[in-house]
């Protein structure tokens, strides 16, 4: 593994207290891959361009790809993999009920992304879905679907 | 040297090393199209300085008005605040910008209700607080966009200067306060340290200060309206 | 319980013969007769598997082999329904295995949109044997006779009596039983079959959504060694040396090699280059970047975007190699009252899936082990084989999900460097692609020119149409020459219906710089974009309605069935017969006819829209599209709203076929507005999304509407024929809305998109 430094980062990680002997510039998107084989979060670009490696920071989106582990020392990390028990979070529920992905790689970063907006925004405007998802690529042409599902997503969510 | 038309003739005009003597000609009462009828004042030739490099403060010392001395010192800095470095968020509407040619920011982003992104997209969702240089992605700590009444986008320099001394549209700063912002603030360090082959605004953010510094002990004078657009404009970025 | 119809039912008569050569499941001896099939699902453990298919266990779990790859398409979600329903099994019991690359499936070249028309009628034959077993055996332990009883819902069904029994408790005596010979064997009635056509649900979804579905970055062996290699800038290109001193010093780095350089033809040899190969990406991707290599360009280091614009445009403007001919369009032209000529130009385009191209391979002595994302599991089976040395036999190639493919994935180069690497280093290696690397380093889509030419008589009706088409065509990288052949003028030059007495078509060579390669729906892209394009230009010429225009070239409905009809000496027909599939002029007719009533096309000058329209058959299918383009104040243009039809007769899974055409929209507006390639000496000058731009979730139509035509005619294809109508459609609906012409793509030179 990269050689670390010398003291190790302290991270929560789905819950999960994590201890990592990392070279503090490693990119968030590495430490969950490779390191402690999450590998819900994609690589698509490693420019920040497409958002494949969307991941909550205490619940704000990052992209994983381009934010060093030392960031998210101390604080909580969610992947998709935490997003939910057994994928259960509405938006979950919403995608498979629309049957929204089809080659799924960039689903868990449009997913992340739109949790964090339905968190801020429980009744979203489309224009306001839009915007958020804006940096969220689908080569596949799933966003007419995607539109739809956080819609339902969000009438799906109590209250 | 190429002239980056999206953004107007003023950042052209700026940018060229030949034409601040030009500028200065203009800013004459005499040398612009005939308002006045005050004697003809000789046009000064600045010494020329390449497009990356700013004019120290001391050069300005040729100009014997004190005024247009003042004045002439905000035309050089103001040759920074101009830089695609800078104005590429220094704008007026909902997306920055980026690259040298004023290119559409990817992927799109718009300024939100905090001029930090909007939710899922936040500033601080790709920018670090530093340079990244493999993923390309620039960073300072802070990165967001400047309020929209700190936009610099195609205005000229007498309209920028007016703005900067402003404390409404300023931050609330006065001109102690500008002169200490530009020699600290980190994100306006990072116009000097832009990482990954991106241009850096001209000169250092030291000499920068240092021009800010002196046009305010000079009076902080704004040059005037300018009303041609100039012959011959150049650009130094690329 | 539903009635269930006992009455007669279609025999299977003679062997069906897959694409690709060999009957699933079947193979021939030297006499010419079918050996015993293969049984055995691999992997799974006792009970009922008359094939490698099909896995009935002992608790009812009933496995069903999918030996295409999943890339989006849902094929996953499709065929092994198919197999269910003709087995009579219930889908809340079977659960999908993914096939190694094995010749014993039969084609697993996913790829040209043939895995339900290539596969329908033997998966049926398979299901249906294994039904045929359990029926008997379970009649047999009911004590009841074999003709007065069915398999449904997952069990063997005596009517008559009421009783049953679970295909659980029959597996093993089943696998005890002789299997039927094929022609012994009954398919169910069409209408027996409850799921296929509906709209299903995607089986995997779960996965996606919850991160669980394995790509081919995620799967992670012990001690295994990611890798990134720096590659040629210029196609042919070579290392002349290279500098290892600071990529070894980054932490992590613990090989640096270099690959031998490809010799030409290309086909899917690694490409070459130097490979930094570490403990994790992040180290191997510090290293390929502190790396240093002095390349020798090569010679098509000339190779020069613009510059061979022009060779094309020299080309299409002389007289080709003439692979169509009816009448003589020559001399028509010449005595033609009204003579149209336009030209179409369409860069070279990119895959660009979402997932870049990765593979990770293990080499123990003389075996190997691959998991990739790769559409054609046996062609990287082939290609691991010859880069060690050792005989097919010793290779496993699993196929993982693929994040996106276009037929990127096909190709086995990312594999194979892979597998030497994984020799070289004696570890388990992962090569990733970066974003970099998959659009610099690409098969691209070719470049085209096309030339077409109408000659109109007096009343505006058509006497002469003359196409040339000029781009290097894919057999380059494999070793064949620059002019494009009968083959590739196959699709969307050779098989468009056209009414018109005077017909030709001519081949202009183009040679190759790059490597080229195939890109979802291939030479349809540019020749449906000419075609369409050309004839909306006729109807605006005339004054008249592009529907009207269009269906007037096309002619009346019928189909044709000789090449002697198109004025070709042969057609692919993608591998059919024109017996089986002709060229259906009706079924087009039809998906015109749908769309613009759909549309609301003959409203459009009332209401104001500007809309575009285009038609094309490729791959079986027929589909025809309208876009309603906007332009705001600013003058960018968008798509405001698309609209849909497609004829691809029998289908399995209606949702799929529907998220298909709607991804199609998309796929076909990036590459309208956006889509291009280029290249400034020798090198590709897009490397990220940045300048590779792609349709964003903002720029999307508002609505996409779709109509699949309810169809019992032999399935086509439905992965790629959505594509080809998209971009003229655009072209033309950017017309209608500002009165400007683009024949040359993308739409982003001349207009703010």
């Amino acid at each position: 593994m990269t050689e670390a430094t010398s003291s190790p980062i302290q991270l929560r990680v789905n819950g999960v207290e994590r201890e990592l002997r990392v070279d503090p510039d490693m990119p968030l998107l590495w430490v969950l891959r490779d390191v402690l084989g999450l590998t819900g979060t994609k690589y698509g670009c490693g420019q920040a361009l497409c958002g494949a490696c969307s991941v909550h920071l205490d619940g704000a989106v990052v992209r994983s790809c381009c934010t060093p582990v030392r960031r998210a020392e101390g604080r909580d990390v969610t992947t998709i993999e935490g997003l939910s028990e057994d994928g259960t979070h509405p938006l979950q529920q919403a995608w498979i009920e629309l049957g929204v992905p089809q080659c799924g790689f960039c689903q868990a970063g449009q997913i992340m992304t739109a949790a964090a907006l339905l968190r801020k925004q429980p009744k979203p405007s489309p224009e306001q879905v839009e915007q958020s998802l804006a940096g969220n690529l689908c080569r596949c042409g799933t966003y007419t679907r995607i539109r739809a599902a956080v819609q339902r997503a969000a009438e799906l969510t109590k209250g | 040297m190429r002239c980056s038309s999206q953004t107007g003739p003023w950042l052209g005009a700026l940018c060229g090393p030949c034409c601040l003597a030009l500028w200065l000609a203009c800013a004459a009462p005499v040398a612009t199209q005939g308002t006045t009828e005050s004697p003809a004042a000789p046009a000064i030739a600045l010494p020329e300085v390449a497009p990356g490099a700013l004019r120290a403060p001391a050069v300005f010392d040729a100009v014997p008005d004190p005024a247009q001395r003042s004045s002439a010192l905000f035309t050089e800095l103001a040759r920074v605040l101009l830089h695609p470095r800078c104005v590429n968020c220094h704008v007026e509407g909902d997306s920055p910008a980026q690259g040298a040619h004023f290119e559409q920011h990817e992927p799109p982003v718009l300024r939100g209700p905090e001029d930090r992104g909007v939710v899922g997209m936040e500033c601080e969702s790709c920018h670090q607080d530093r340079n990244l240089e493999l993923s390309r992605v620039p960073g300072a700590v802070g990165w967001r966009l400047p309020p929209r009444a700190m936009a610099w986008q195609g205005k000229a320099p007498s309209e920028l200067c007016a703005q900067l001394k402003d404390p409404v549209r300023n931050g609330q700063r006065g001109l102690a306060d500008i002169v200490e912002h530009s020699r600290r603030d980190p994100l306006v360090a990072w116009g000097w340290q832009p990482g990954f082959e991106r241009q850096p605004a001209p000169g250092s953010q030291a000499e920068f200060a240092a021009l800010v510094a002196a046009w305010v002990s000079s009076g902080a004078q704004c040059p005037e309206a300018e009303d041609a657009v100039p012959v011959n404009i150049g650009a130094n970025h690329d | 319980m539903r009635a269930m119809q006992l009455g007669r039912r279609p025999f299977l008569a003679g062997l069906p013969v897959a694409l690709g050569g060999l009957a699933i499941g079947l193979r021939s001896d030297a006499a010419g007769a079918a050996a015993p099939p293969p049984r055995g699902v691999r992997g799974a453990g006792a009970g009922f598997s008359p094939n490698v298919f099909l896995h009935v266990a002992p608790d009812g779990w009933v496995s069903v082999v999918c030996h295409r790859s999943e890339m989006g398409q849902g094929v996953r979600s499709s065929l092994p329904v198919l197999l269910a329903d003709e087995l009579g099994a219930d889908m809340a019991r079977v659960r999908v295995l993914q096939a190694d690359g094995d010749a014993v499936y039969g084609d697993q070249n996913t790829d040209g949109s043939s895995s339900v028309r290539g596969h329908y009628d033997q998966l049926r034959l398979l299901a249906a044997t294994a039904r045929t077993v359990l029926v008997r055996v379970g009649a047999r332990r009911l004590g009841v006779k074999a003709a007065e009883c069915e398999a449904l819902d997952h069990r063997v069904v005596h009517p008559r009596s009421g009783r049953s029994v679970d295909f659980g408790g029959l597996a093993l005596l089943a696998e005890r039983e002789p299997l039927p010979a094929p022609g012994a064997v009954q398919l169910r009635p069409q209408a027996e079959l409850r799921h296929v056509g509906e709209a299903l649900p995607l089986l995997d979804a779960k996965a996606y959504v919850t991160g669980s579905a394995v790509f081919g970055a995620d799967v992670r062996l012990p001690g295994m060694l990611t890798a990134v290699i720096a590659r040629s800038p210029v196609v042919g290109g070579r290392v002349l040396g290279f500098d290892e001193a600071a990529a070894r010093a980054v932490p992590g780095v613990r090989h640096v090699l270099r690959l031998p350089d490809p010799q030409p033809p290309y086909a899917f040899q690694p490409w070459g280059g130097v490979a930094v190969v570490a403990d994790d990406t992040w180290a191997a991707l510090r290293g390929s970047r502190a790396l240093m290599v002095r390349w020798d360009a090569g010679s098509n280091q000339s190779y020069d975007s613009p510059a061979y614009r022009e060779t094309l445009r020299q080309a299409v403007r002389s007289p080709g190699t003439v692979l169509r001919k009816l009448g003589d369009a020559d001399k028509a032209l010449e005595s033609a009252v009204q003579r149209i000529d336009a030209e179409y130009y369409v860069p070279h385009l990119p895959h660009a899936p979402m997932e870049p191209p990765v593979a990770v391979a293990q080499v123990t002595g003389d075996r190997c082990e691959v998991w990739a994302p790769t559409q054609n599991p046996q062609a990287a089976r082939k290609e691991a084989a010859r880069v060690l040395g050792v005989s097919e036999q010793n290779v496993s190639v699993h196929v993982t999900f693929l994040g996106g493919a276009f037929g990127r994935k096909s190709k086995a180069d990312f594999v194979a460097e892979a597998v030497w690497l994984a020799r070289e280093t004696g570890a388990p290696v992962r090569v990733q692609w970066t974003r970099e690397d998959d659009l610099r380093h690409d098969y691209y889509n070719t470049v085209s020119q096309q030339r077409l030419s109408a000659g109109l008589d007096a009343s505006g009706k058509l006497v002469a149409w003359h196409h040339r088409s000029a781009f290097p065509p894919i057999g380059t990288v494999f070793g064949g020459g620059a002019r494009p052949s009968l083959g590739d003028f196959q699709q969307g030059v050779l098989d468009v219906a056209l009414d018109v007495p005077n017909v030709q078509a001519e081949a202009c060579e183009a040679p190759a710089h790059v490597r080229i390669g195939w890109l979802r729906s291939v030479y349809n892209i540019f020749h449906a974009f000419s075609t369409n394009c050309f004839i909306d230009e006729i109807a605006v010429a005339r004054g008249a309605d592009c529907r009207d225009v269009m269906l007037e070239v096309l002619g009346p409905p019928r189909q044709i069935t000789t090449v002697a009809e198109l004025g070709v000496e042969q057609l692919r027909n993608y591998g059919a017969s024109l017996e089986e599939y002709p060229v259906d002029v009706g079924r087009l007719r039809h998906v015109i006819e749908r769309v613009t009533e759909l549309s609301g096309w003959s409203e459009r000058r009332r209401d104001g829209r500007a809309l575009g329209l285009a038609a094309h058959r490729s791959f079986l299918s027929y589909v025809a599209v309208v876009v309603s383009v906007v332009q705001a104040e600013s003058g960018k243009l968008r798509v405001d709203e698309a609209w849909v039809a497609i004829d691809a007769g029998r289908i399995v899974n209606l949702d799929r076929v529907r998220s298909q055409m709607e991804g199609s929209v998309i796929f076909g507006m990036s590459l309208a507005f956006h889509g291009s390639i280029t290249m400034r000496a020798g090198a590709t000058e897009q490397s990220n999304f940045r300048d590779l731009r792609l349709v964003r979730v903002a720029d999307a139509p508002r609505a996409i509407h779709v109509e699949v035509q309810k169809s019992e005619a032999r399935s086509g294809g439905v992965g790629e024929p959505g594509v080809p109508p998209v971009a003229p459609a655009i072209a033309n609906a950017v017309f209608a809305r500002t009165g400007q012409r683009v024949r040359d793509l993308p739409l982003s030179r001349v207009f703010v998109v």
